[in-house]
């Protein structure tokens, strides 16, 4: 018990602080010269600007491609319900660099393969695209974020009771009506609630910003950051920006909860029935149609891309008369750094998941179970590192671990630190579902017939909460796997991960083992999750409830 | 003002095969300015019926007509904003994100009137279900009660032909529902508003109802008026449903014409109304409402009316408050529910004299025969 309040300590508040300390140390003493600076330079106030309409774009975007998916699988007759449905959660689990990656191949005004086309075959300049711009950014991040307002919406949509709508049917108000004055404001939190996860997901996502973004000179907070830690790396302006940065995301997470709080009325009104399906005609064809696009868009391009690069010899219009695997033999055998990078980064999403949902187990249990004063804070602090992106939390690691005596930096366990901080709310949030369903009378009557609480625990407590646990496992392992953002800037050559192996690769301009690195990523990606969903098929099917909460945070 | 004529009516949810018709051939006439209840035990088909008269569901076959215009058929249905209905939900749904006086313009805001008239006709309405003073409440302000009377007022604010109403005071405690039953009442005959009316309870169905229509499983038992259901009902179903009755097997002793008399053994025999096409020696049912069965200490100590006699044995007895209800032992072993005056007091044990007043029972071919002969 003790030993969890000691890791939210060191995982959590210390970082925090030390990040707050050095955006206000000077040379001579305390000084605001740093924030001055970062909110008077046009060198910051851009990169600001830059994530904000990037977010806001990401944001309305996600609500433009969600909502009415959202609405097609919960409201109308729609075919292939399950398909949009896998479509959502595909974009949500796949690595947003990888994506950036494969529309570079695709779209980059000079080598992208469809521009290549449009210009060269179709003789349609007027039609090509500039993955480098705005829009690009915009582009592969949506993928990523849409889930969220898909996933929010869909399950309101749901939940808002028939007899609302019938109501307004009965008076006189026509379907069309009906959906804006009584639907859309019963379901409107829950969809803004959605924006605003993809608004603060979106302006998080380092490996795109810097992929997409940095080629068009489209600076953004998180790049704008890492690029102060080239030699000499200038700490107090860095933290600085990230507070600044910690802050836009406190704000939109504000929001979003009390959005969501609100929209506790959707569940009002017991004895209700289940709206009834819209018969669209023919127009569910059309509807279909739109998103097996964003199939197309978010799962089906990118990866076909990628598979096409990775295998050959060079990208271009050609590339199919050459095949080959060397990439494979390359990134495999030759680039030494994979293997390593493979390794590690299973090891590091193992054991971040573990640890994650140890504590957070624990953290859960004290808070609904023991009455030690104090325990709401506990909560509290554990969903602190929401607020964080990644590149934040790496600023703050690297602040305070570089000012004590144990040198950490550069090391396997830094990342560990960074990962089960950042994801530590997930962890709070599994268990805390998993608890809430079991009733205490369920311990207590274990302890009326004289197990000790330590037996109860055992017997009891965590069998019941396992199915919980191991989605929260997964929640967090899937991530873990793919962190890109808070380890760009704490890895070193030992400590290197797949996806920073991934990113230096591309870096260096080979874009082809780059594309065979990143299906390698991919599959190692899918294998852990097939594989553990076959073992904890049942767990998760009955855990459903918990999966949903945490996709949401 | 609206009446409504429903023919030959199914719907049937999910599979025709697998699935029981949840309404089935279904015939109503619900004549202008009625108040008509639909009464039957839960999963009957009376939400089922109100939808398809509402127009948010199309039936499998038949028709239903308001005023001589064809509304519902299979395969076109005009839809529920076209109907000039009103309806007050079960669960109420009061919008929770208007207030109690948005709630209630909404239905006049749809029809355009001017923001002056509207401000008084809702004030009017809400003064109507005594709801002055709570216009700027939002829902989860207001108690259950409250509630139910701004569904009310929302769906009498447009002065609707025809309301229907599903269940309404199924959610309130039983004073407020006294109240609110007695309210409903004079609303609909100061309004003149044709009511379709759903409830399981039959006390509240017997109190409002100007016709009952009695269901069961998807289908029609009886539609009459509360007294007809209650003293003539067509089946033991109706009987059985009607408040507390003695369902007694019973032997057909002799026929004449339409009258004939029932043997109940232990020394019972009634003289009663048959059902026609009944023979002599065919098994029946006698149902007897325990308020009809008069208790005395000696053999023919009722009243004139009175005709059958027997002696039985009181073997438990409860206090209701307003009257006393006995638990009475034939001899043949049969056990009778009766209920009287609490003044009228006998002990655990008293051997009565028991008499029926057979003008007020109903005689049903008993389940079995019943079912060969169909
Ligand atoms: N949407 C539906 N889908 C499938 N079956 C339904 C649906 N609605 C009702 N049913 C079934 O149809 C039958 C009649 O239901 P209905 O709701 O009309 O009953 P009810 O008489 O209103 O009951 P209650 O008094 O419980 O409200 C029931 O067997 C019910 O299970
Ligand atoms: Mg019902």
């Amino acid at each position: 018990m003790g030993a969890a309040i000691l890791a939210l300590f060191v995982l959590v508040l210390l970082p925090l602080c030390s990040l707050l300390l050095g955006s206000i140390r000077g040379e001579g003493g305390v000084t605001i010269g740093h924030f001055v600076e970062a909110l008077s330079s046009r060198l910051y106030l851009k990169p600001l600007y830059n994530s904000l309409i990037l977010g806001v774009l990401t944001g309305l975007f996600s609500v433009l491609i969600g909502l009415p998916m959202a609405w097609a699988v919960s409201r109308t007759n729609i075919p292939g319900r399950r398909f949009i449905r896998m479509t959502a959660t595909l974009s949500y689990l796949s690595p947003p660099f990888l994506l950036a990656i494969a529309y570079v191949n695709l779209l980059s005004p000079n080598s992208g393969l469809i521009n290549v086309f449009l210009r060269d075959v179709l003789d349609a300049d007027w039609l090509t695209f500039n993955i480098f711009s705005m829009a690009g950014l915009v582009l592969v991040t949506v993928p990523h974020t849409f889930p969220y307002v898909f996933l929010l919406a869909s399950s309101a949509l749901q939940s808002v009771d028939a007899s609302y709508e019938e109501a307004a049917e009965i008076l006189g108000a026509g379907k069309v009506r009906t959906a804006l004055l009584i639907t859309a404001p019963l379901v409107a939190p829950a969809i803004l609630s959605g924006a605003l996860l993809a608004f603060v997901n979106a302006i998080a996502l380092f490996g795109s910003q810097a992929i997409v973004g940095l080629p068009g000179r489209i600076v953004t907070l998180p790049t704008r950051i890492y690029a102060l830690f080239d030699y000499p790396p200038e700490y107090g302006l860095a933290s600085a920006l990230s507070l600044l940065f910690v802050a836009i995301t406190v704000v939109a997470l504000y929001l979003q909860r009390s959005f969501l709080a609100r929209r506790s009325y959707v569940t009002l009104g017991g004895k209700g029935s289940r709206p009834q399906l819209v018969d669209l005609g023919w127009a569910r064809w059309v509807l279909f149609g739109v998103c097996f696009i964003v199939f197309l868009v978010a799962i089906a391009a990118p990866y076909a891309a990628l598979l096409a690069v990775s295998v050959s010899k060079s990208w271009g219009l050609d590339f199919w008369k050459s095949l080959t695997l060397a990439n494979y033999r390359f990134v495999l055998f030759q680039y030494d750094v994979t293997q390593r990078a493979i390794l590690n980064s299973l090891l590091l999403a193992v054991l971040a998941a573990t640890l994650v949902v140890g504590i957070g187990a624990v953290i859960g249990w004290i808070e609904l179970r023991t009455k030690v004063p104090g325990r709401r804070y506990l909560d509290y602090v554990a969903l602190i590192p929401m607020g964080l992106p990644g590149i934040v939390m790496a600023v703050a690691l690297i602040q305070f671990w570089l000012a004590m005596p144990i040198v950490l930096y550069g090391t396997l366990t830094i990342l560990l630190l960074a990962y089960a901080g950042r994801y530590i709310p997930l962890g709070v949030r599994a268990a805390n579902t998993a608890l809430r369903q079991i009733d205490s009378s369920l311990e207590e009557s274990a302890r009326i017939l004289g197990a000790r609480w330590s037996t109860t625990m055992r017997e009891v407590t965590l069998p019941l909460m396992r199915p919980g646990l191991f989605a929260g496992w997964l929640l967090v392992f899937v991530p873990s796997i793919q962190e890109l953002s808070a380890s760009i800037l704490l890895f070193s050559s030992s400590s290197i991960t797949l996806a920073v192996a991934v990113y230096n690769l591309y870096e260096t301009g080979y874009i082809e083992p780059v594309a065979a690195l990143a299906i390698i990523n991919v599959l190692i990606i899918g294998a852990v999750i097939w594989r553990a969903n076959k073992v904890g098929g049942a767990e998760i099917g009955r855990a459903g409830g918990a999966r949903h909460e945490g996709v949401a945070s | 003002m609206a009446g409504i004529t429903i023919e030959a009516l199914s719907k049937t949810y999910g599979s025709h095969d697998t699935d029981a018709a949840a309404v089935d051939d279904l015939d109503l006439a619900i004549e202008d300015n009625q108040f008509v209840t639909l009464l039957g035990p839960s999963g009957c088909g009376k939400t089922t019926t109100l939808r398809l008269i509402a127009g948010y569901i199309m039936p499998d076959a038949g028709t239903i007509h308001v005023d001589g215009r064809l509304v519902s058929s299979p395969g076109s249905v005009v839809s529920p904003d076209r109907r000039g209905m009103g309806m007050v939900f079960q669960n109420y749904a009061v919008w929770p994100h208007k207030t109690v006086f948005e709630n209630v313009a909404f239905g006049p805001k749809l029809r355009k009137i001017a923001a002056a008239k509207l401000r008084s006709q809702v004030e009017d309405t809400l003064g109507l279900v005594n709801l002055t003073g709570l216009e700027g409440r939002y829902p989860n302000e207001l108690s259950g009660g409250q509630q139910q009377r701004v569904a009310l007022a929302r769906s009498l604010v447009v002065e609707p032909e025809i309301l229907l109403l599903d269940e309404p005071l199924s959610n309130l405690d039983a004073k407020l529902r006294e109240h609110m039953r007695h309210e409903l009442k004079q609303l609909q005959r100061r309004t003149g508003i044709t009511f379709v009316y759903v409830t399981h309870d039959q006390t509240e169905a017997l109190a409002l109802s100007d016709r009952i229509a009695v269901m069961h499983a998807g289908r029609l038992q009886q539609y009459g008026t509360p007294y007809e259901v209650y003293a003539k009902p067509a089946n033991r179903l109706v009987a059985d449903f009607m408040g507390l009755v003695n369902l007694m097997p019973a032997t057909v002793a002799a026929v004449r014409g339409e009258r004939g008399v029932v043997d109940l053994g232990a020394g019972l025999r009634l003289d009663l109304a048959l059902p026609s096409g009944i023979a002599a020696g065919e098994r029946v049912e006698v149902a007897i409402r325990p308020e009809n069965v008069r208790l005395g200490t000696e053999a023919g100590d009722g009243d004139a009316h009175a005709h059958a006699h027997a002696r039985a044995e009181i073997v438990d007895r409860t206090f209701l408050g307003n009257l006393t209800e006995y638990y009475l032992e034939l001899g043949s072993g049969q056990t009778v529910r009766a209920q009287t005056h609490p003044r009228q007091e006998f002990a655990i044990g008293d051997r009565v004299a028991i008499a029926v007043d057979t003008s007020l029972c109903s005689v049903f071919r008993s389940e079995k025969d019943a079912a060969q002969a169909a």
